[in-house]
């Protein structure tokens, strides 16, 4: 990736109604060599940027016919990498929060401070890039092949803006771990980063889970639940498995997005919210939308940037840095020596096809770091554990199990560890309830608390 | 209202913006007078929405500040502190000196 360009090749738009503005910022922009194309409206921009190329685009928030937000949607629909900084005479903070969800890579706010503007530029302008940001999204993440880099470029692009991103790519492939080094890399860093598997919570109970409920919105709901939404304010929620989404609550997610405000079940009131939505899926969402099973209008607003995550077996020169990592880790979890394959056997690994792709290849190298008893390990030891857990697909008791524990979870989370009222959203009497509690060795009185309740809910993403 | 120089300093990369700035700010002054006759506050707050939103950048502070109270005055009509707000302006205009630095 080339970091940084030559600065004059740099063409910045300035779009603004008044012409001091234009010839203020441009002085400030050519001393520091960059290429400058001025527009006086909306509509006239949009012909110049067809025309040059540009960059970056600053432009006005308040101005007559387009205004800035308009202009900004029309931008983005043609490439909505472009970085646009928005300026506005009012620090008016729906607009900026508004702004920053259509994609706006900063608000700033008039009077401009020179200092202020020109480090802004230089943050946003992909041939600056942010080489910090780069490395800020990477520094998490194993990689040395070029599928890789290409992704982790992409998502540099976009982490220090609001643009949804959409990431696909199959089972393991490491769509939440990319997710989270996104949010790592954004200004929200600061605020939390919640998962929410769409696929493990039962339908019913993902309105109330993701948006939250009012005391007696339904059987059961004796206590006010914050949604996950809500909790993830200021930071970024990763909605994985989107396709698994029931079409009914696409509509309401639809319109969060649209409004940026939540409305639990059960209320007449909305909450706005500040959230950074990231979707991720292994499904081919494509073709669902076809099938009728998932909102076009939805797949396309969810859609803005795709990261498409590569098998593992198609980035065969990361694997052995990712068994060596995984070694390392292993060793370093269980205070044991650092163990290493031998060449026969690491080649062996490259060779393999990883249907379930990295967390395969992460428990494969679990179990042969526990089974070798030598400090090398050895291509028989290899071929066992590969074959001994060839995709470490769960069995159908398992699943159930998965699902089952997770359900009582999220009864619990709701009911706020109140049993009985947990028991009646659930269908059955306490007593069989109490069971299943044991069973799963669930203690309801850690849901009373709100920090054990977090706790919970981070272990259940 | 005082006849002492009120000294500016400002960016010398500004220096040939200057005078073109300072006549469409002597230009601003009549328009906001003549939109207050007519009391139309539309225009008389578009004025100081600009005036708020150019000033400080080339260095003119108070300017800014100005901007920002003709514009909130002219919400709430209050054509009194207007006229008060644009005499400063004009006062603040013909006290002004420039030094480049």
């Amino acid at each position: 990736m080339t970091i940084k360009k030559s600065e004059s090749a740099i063409k910045v738009l300035i779009v603004d109604d008044d012409n001091d503005v234009l010839n203020l910022l441009e002085t400030w922009l050519i001393g520091e060599k960059f290429n400058v194309i001025r527009s006086l409206s909306g509509i006239e921009a949009l012909n110049l940027v067809s025309i040059h190329e540009p960059d970056l685009v600053i432009t006005d928030l308040y101005m007559e016919g387009m205004d800035g937000m308009a202009l900004l949607t029309e931008l983005h629909n043609d490439n909505p990498l472009l970085p646009v900084i928005m300026l506005s005479g009012q620090a008016q903070i729906p607009d900026a929060i508004k702004a920053m969800h259509l994609g706006t890579s900063a608000f700033l706010t008039k009077p401009i401070n020179q200092t202020e503007f020109l480090d802004t530029v230089k943050r946003v302008t992909p041939s600056f890039i942010n080489k910090s940001l780069l490395n800020e999204v990477a520094k998490n993440i194993i990689y040395k092949s070029k599928e890789m880099s290409d992704i982790i470029e992409m998502a540099s692009l976009v982490a220090d803006n609001d643009v949804s991103v959409f990431i696909s790519g199959p089972t393991g492939s490491g769509k939440e771990v990319i997710a989270k080094a996104i949010h790592e890399a954004s200004s929200r860093r600061n605020h939390r980063f919640i998962a929410v598997n769409c696929g493990a919570i039962p339908e019913q109970l993902l309105e109330s889970e993701l948006f939250g409920h009012e005391k007696g919105a339904f059987t059961g709901a004796n206590v006010k639940h914050e949604g996950l939404f809500q909790a993830a304010n200021g930071g970024t929620i990763l909605l994985d498995e989107i396709g698994d989404m029931p079409l009914a609550l696409q509509v309401k997610l639809l319109r969060v997005l649209q409004d940026f405000e939540v409305r639990p079940v059960g209320s007449t009131k909305t909450y706005p919210i500040d959230v950074r939505l990231i979707s991720a899926t292994h499904k081919n969402l494509e073709e669902a939308v076809e099938k009728g099973e998932f909102r076009q209008d939805l797949y396309y607003r969810l859609k803005v940037v795709p990261l498409d995550i590569p098998t593992l077996a198609n980035r065969p020169d990361d694997i052995p840095l990712l068994a060596e990592h995984f070694l390392a880790k292993y060793a370093k979890n269980n205070k044991q020596e650092y163990k290493k394959f031998s060449p026969d056997a690491m080649k062996y690994l490259v060779s393999m096809s990883w249907p379930g792709n990295v967390r395969q290849l992460m428990n494969v190298i679990d179990l042969c770091a526990t089974l070798s008893k030598n400090k090398t390990i050895p291509l028989s030891l290899v071929k066992k554990a590969v074959h001994d857990d060839p995709i470490h697909i769960q069995t159908l008791k398992e699943a159930k199990q998965a699902f089952e524990r997770g359900y009582l979870l999220s009864v619990l989370r709701i009911t706020h560890g109140h049993v009985a009222n947990a028991a009646k959203v659930a269908g059955r009497n306490r007593t069989e309830f109490y069971k299943l509690l044991n069973q799963y060795n669930i203690e309801p009185a850690a849901f009373r608390d709100k920090k054990n309740l977090e706790k919970e809910v981070n272990s259940l993403d | 209202m005082s006849d002492q120089k009120i000294i500016i300093q400002v960016d010398p990369d500004l220096e040939d913006l200057i005078p073109g700035f300072l006549e469409n700010r002597t230009i601003d002054l009549d328009k906001l007078r003549t939109h207050l006759e007519l009391n139309d506050f539309t225009n008389v707050q578009s004025i100081g929405h600009s005036l708020k939103g150019v000033g400080g950048g080339y260095g003119f502070m108070l300017m800014s500040e100005l901007g920002a109270e003709i514009e909130s005055a002219a919400k709430v009509k209050d054509a009194n502190k207007i006229r008060e707000k644009i005499d400063q302006l004009d006062d603040y205009l013909q006290r002004i000196e420039i030094e480049y630095a």
